[in-house]
């Protein structure tokens, strides 16, 4: 198997995205513009409590309405809900209004249920069960190795810190659904998604109906973040809505509806202890966390996401560690997959801690994570970074910057694993010398589809946009979910295998030596009648896995509002070989931007006495903007030697973690805990006690 | 959403009669609609405001400047005579929501717009606001509320603009049954303060026409502060206004927004300043005087730090540009 080619023309080259004009010009079909002939509205009817009993769902009046077509329960018989926003039941209907009428309509019968949707209550003895026969915090898992006492006794400096990180949810731009046409030869479903052939087992499973009968398509598609990889409920209820209406139906989800049940990230409460030698050396850590992934983390994780554990001591080895971390359910909606799952949390607590811990030793941060960080290719991503950032200069003694708008500068590193394999992909290419690569990936607006033109054009000597691609349908070559950071080192290998092998079989049809290039015309030519179609696989050798970064962040703080400012951002990070860089640079900028959100205004927040979520719209879930982005520099280190690695979520790990660094370091005082708001600011320097409450 | 009928008003007394005791009038919508698509409001008909003669007019005067209840907040934040004789109103309206809203936002709107209380507006939590009979506010997630009220709800204003025309004595020109009336601002918000399902003191059916503002000789000034760089709400705003010479400030307003149920000022903290050096000594001492009867709840003691040092800068700033 040759590498990647020596002369590269588009491989990591600033050509657009191929489907940008479409995509500016509204010609660009996303799920939720799809409009099949005779197609219907559908909505979903949610649980208005936290937790309760249900006897009964009435359809009846709600069928009666005009415009309403079908309405569906999403399971039958009594059962229990446990938090606001479960889907109880479905309709479908010509116009929103006849479905939002008709969801008044349903009659529920409940019987309200003691609930919990704090953390810190749910772990208490008396506190209401969120599964009845489990307790709400699940059993700790402990990781202990090394003598972690004796070591600490042994540390000449040891700090400790408390750090808790926000519920945050996903909120793609586009919200979860699915447009699902159910007739009598099999199910069409355009899916909102991450994964196409996961939609297609999820729905063949829910419905029992045989997967060579579902065909799912997604060619367009506006983010998941690691929250779109299955039909989801509202999946099989727009397929049953559209079997019982007989037509298809068009079930989006509103924001409101999206800041309740299609996953977040888990909130993380964590107590840290860290000791080191004089001279900064690592050499003792203890972690005890606990936080919510949800009902998902108690009894039942079905549909869960797993706990709410993340990797501790991070990207530090220590010698001595004990960890402790624990899940603790509560009424609210299930964590799913979260960009990184897991290492902004991570990030965020020991990249704390470890400047806290620069700061008590009286060292610089950088020279204490060059000390300790086992990565080489880390390393040498700070130096570089420091010095684009001109570390030296804007490093100051903590809170020593004049005035009431302080500034301060902190950094953080991140890793990630990445990888990916088992993508196949197949090529026709015809007489008339037009090109079609079809594979079954999809794009989630990462720039997918131009990575496959980019490698198709250079292998073929030829230009992207000669190469038409073909992605978003389960009747391509499977790929896979589109997660992990692995669709980049997944996809390019096999699209590099089957444009290989259609060059040697176009060249062995026609006996012309070279077909690339000048040449290709005249081979496609000598194809005679028929097309030629060549399958090709992911092959070993031409992608990896593991990236790490790094981030330093400049910031102001106002420290008689409290308001944060960030005004810089430098990143570093190692992507192998850079395929699109465009579309790389994109990923980076909307890591750092939603690394932005995570630090100072994303949260979800919930009601303690009505279990609701307080804030399901973007008015008070609060999302970075254009307004808060700050100057990016970024480098993304060239090492085409690697082979192709994704990073997509690397780069959203340590944002969070060198922001609050900075603030720490601007106004002399830590703040703990995300997102650093106004009120923690103000809180931290001790203002917050002018009230007289 | 209840369905409604829909009709365009060509003169005030036709919009009224119109819109009757449970119509409501239609303008930017920025508010209206998403009450209607909650359900918190449920009007008979839309009566169209936005063909009223007169009514998107700024008009300037040696006197008084009467703005047009239709005006947009764009168009009072683009307009170069509001910004040189009412620099704080031309800043509180640069400070709402985003571009787009306030490209179709109007002056009227803005003034009458409900409590953003996350109570208030949750569809399926029926507070003391809506008619129920629990502040959940009080007990529950506070950070965005009240410092100070005369009643039991803690939501606060949110319009921008109240609180810059509170401090530019501005009055508001009222469509009322056959009459037109005139309100001074604080009589348009003062059912809120002691009224916890009021917004502000308007009857139904009650159409602003316009705001009238004297020109006092002065300057004014406004600033926000919010946990975003832009595209948010006030966490406390402060408005400003008062003629400075040779350092020396006369008829000083000072003006909170976001901490009351209606526009917040405490004579005491404007009198102590008559007749005295603007400083950054006077300042603080009328910042303590204006918050010297704030009431914290859980979770916003950080607002009073916040308006201290809005109060403070705002005062300067006014003296700077003055």
């Amino acid at each position: 198997m040759p590498g990647w080619p020596e002369k590269r023309v588009y491989i990591g080259s600033h050509t657009r995205r191929i489907d940008a004009p479409a995509k500016v010009t509204g010609a660009a079909k996303y799920t939720s513009d799809v409009q099949p002939e005779g197609w219907l509205y559908g909505m979903i009817l949610r649980s208005k409590w936290a937790k309760a009993k249900i006897t009964k769902i009435d359809l009846d009046k709600a069928l009666k309405l005009p415009g309403i077509k079908a309405a569906v329960l999403a399971r039958e018989g009594e059962r229990t809900v446990r938090y606001y926003g479960e889907e109880l039941a479905a309709v479908a209907g010509s116009t929103k209004q006849a479905c939002l009428d008709a969801l008044r309509a349903i009659e529920v019968e409940a019987t309200e249920l003691p609930f919990v949707v704090r953390e810190d209550e749910a772990m208490g003895d008396s506190a209401p069960r969120v599964w009845e026969d489990s307790p709400n915090a699940a059993a700790p898992h402990v990781n202990e190795k090394g003598e972690v006492d004796k070591a600490f006794a042994e540390c000449a400096t040891v700090v400790e810190g408390s750090f808790s990180t926000p519920v945050q949810i996903h909120h793609p731009l586009e919200t979860h659904g699915n447009t699902v046409s159910w007739a009598d030869d099999g199910i069409t479903c355009w899916a909102s998604t991450q994964g196409i052939t996961s939609v297609a087992e999820g729905l063949a499973d829910n419905l029992n109906v045989p997967q060579s009968r579902i065909r799912v398509l997604s060619e367009f598609m506006g983010g998941g973040f690691g929250s779109k990889f299955g039909p989801g409920v509202e999946g099989g209820l727009a397929a049953r809505l559209s079997r019982q209406a007989k037509a298809p139906v068009k079930l989006m989800l509103t924001r409101f509806d999206q800041s309740l049940a299609v996953g977040n990230r888990p909130s993380s409460f964590q107590k840290i202890k860290l000791g080191a030698t004089a001279d900064g050396i690592l050499r003792a850590f203890e972690l005890e966390s606990y936080g919510t992934a949800g009902i998902g983390a108690g009894g039942s994780t079905a549909g869960g996401g797993g706990g709410a554990g993340f990797p501790a001591p991070y990207i530090y080895t220590v010698p001595n560690i004990r960890v402790k971390q624990s899940s603790v359910a509560v009424n609210a909606g299930s964590a799913r997959a979260f960009r990184a799952p897991g290492h902004p949390p991570a990030s965020f607590g020991m990249e704390s801690i470890m400047d806290d811990l620069a700061v008590k030793l009286g060292m610089d941060p950088v020279e204490i994570r060059l000390k300790n960080d086992p990565s080489e290719v880390r390393r040498k991503e700070y130096r570089l970074a420091a010095e684009r950032f001109g570390w030296k200069e804007k490093y100051k003694t903590p809170g020593s910057s004049p005035g009431p708008v302080k500034t301060g500068v902190g950094c953080a590193g991140a890793t990630w694993g990445g990888g990916g394999r088992g993508t196949q992909a197949e090529a026709q290419i015809n007489p008339d010398g037009s090109i079609e690569i079809r594979c079954g990936t999809q794009d989630l607006g990462t720039g997918t589809k131009t990575l496959i033109a980019l490698i198709g054009a250079d292998m073929l000597g030829l230009k992207p946009e000669q190469i038409l691609v073909r992605i978003g349908d389960t009747r391509y070559p499977p790929s896979g979910g589109s997660g992990g950071s692995t669709t980049a080192a997944s996809v390019s290998p096999a699209i590099h295998n089957v444009c290989t092998r259609a060059l040697e079989e176009l060249q062995k049809q026609t006996g012309i030596a070279d077909a690339r290039g000048e040449n290709w015309m005249a081979a496609c030519k000598k194809l005679g009648l028929n097309p030629l179609v060549v399958h090709g696989a992911w092959q070993e050798g031409l992608s990896s896995s593991g990236a790490g970064g790094v981030q330093f962040a400049e910031v102001e703080v106002d420290t008689d509002t409290g308001f944060v400012k960030v005004r810089k951002i430098t990143c570093v990070q190692d992507g192998g070989l850079i395929v699109s860089q465009l579309t790389a640079e994109s990923q980076v900028h909307g890591g750092i931007l939603m690394g932005i959100g995570y630090a100072l205004y994303e949260e979800r927040i919930m009601d303690r006495q009505t279990g609701f979520v307080l804030n399901p719209n973007f008015e008070t879930y609060k999302l970075a903007g254009l307004a808060d982005a700050p100057e990016i520099d970024l480098v993304l280190l060239d090492m085409p030697e690697r082979g192709v690695i994704g990073i997509g979520e690397p780069v959203t790990i340590p944002t969070a973690g060198a922001i609050a660094n900075a603030v720490a370091n601007a106004i002399g005082v830590r703040v703990g805990s995300l997102p650093i708001t106004p009120q923690k600011v103000l809180a931290a320097l001790g203002k917050d006690k002018l009230t007289t409450a | 959403m209840k369905p409604f009928q829909y009709a365009t008003a060509l003169s005030p007394a036709g919009a009224r009669e119109l819109a009757g005791e449970d119509g409501a009038y239609l303008a930017g919508g920025n508010d209206l609609l998403a009450l209607m698509k909650e359900y918190l409001v449920e009007p008979r008909i839309l009566v169209n405001i936005k063909s009223l003669p007169g009514l998107n007019r700024v008009k300037p005067g040696a006197k008084v400047w009467t703005l047009g209840a239709g005006v947009t907040v764009a168009e009072l934040e683009d307009h170069e005579g509001v910004k040189k004789v009412f620099p704080g109103l031309q800043q509180a309206a640069a400070e709402v929501g985003s571009r787009q809203i306030r490209n179709v936002a109007t002056l009227g709107g803005n003034l009458a717009q409900h409590s953003r209380c996350w109570y208030y507006r949750h569809r399926d939590i029926l507070c003391l606001k809506r008619g129920g009979d629990t502040c959940y506010a009080r007990h529950g997630e506070n950070k965005y509320h009240s410092l100070f009220t005369g009643n039991t709800c803690i939501s606060p204003v949110v319009s921008n603009l109240s609180v810059a025309l509170t401090a530019l004595e501005a009055t508001v020109l009222v469509q009322r049954g056959d009459e037109q009336k005139r309100m001074t601002l604080k009589e348009l918000y003062a059912r809120a303060w002691d009224n916890p399902t009021a917004h502000n003191s308007l009857e139904p059916g009650d159409l602003i026409l316009a705001v009238e503002i004297p020109v006092r000789g002065g300057s004014s000034a406004y600033l926000q502060a919010s946990e975003k760089s832009a595209f948010d709400w006030a966490l406390v705003s402060c408005a400003v206004a008062g003629r400075v010479k040779g350092g020396t400030i006369t008829g000083a307003r000072i003006v909170l927004g976001a901490v009351s149920p209606m526009p917040y000022e405490a004579a005491a903290a404007n009198d102590s300043l008559e007749g005295k050096s603007l400083d950054a000594e006077t300042a603080a001492r009328a910042a303590d005087l204006v918050l010297a009867r704030a009431h914290a709840q859980a979770q916003n003691g950080y607002k009073i730090p916040i308006a201290r040092a809005l109060i403070q800068r705002s005062l300067l700033q006014l003296k700077a540009q003055s």
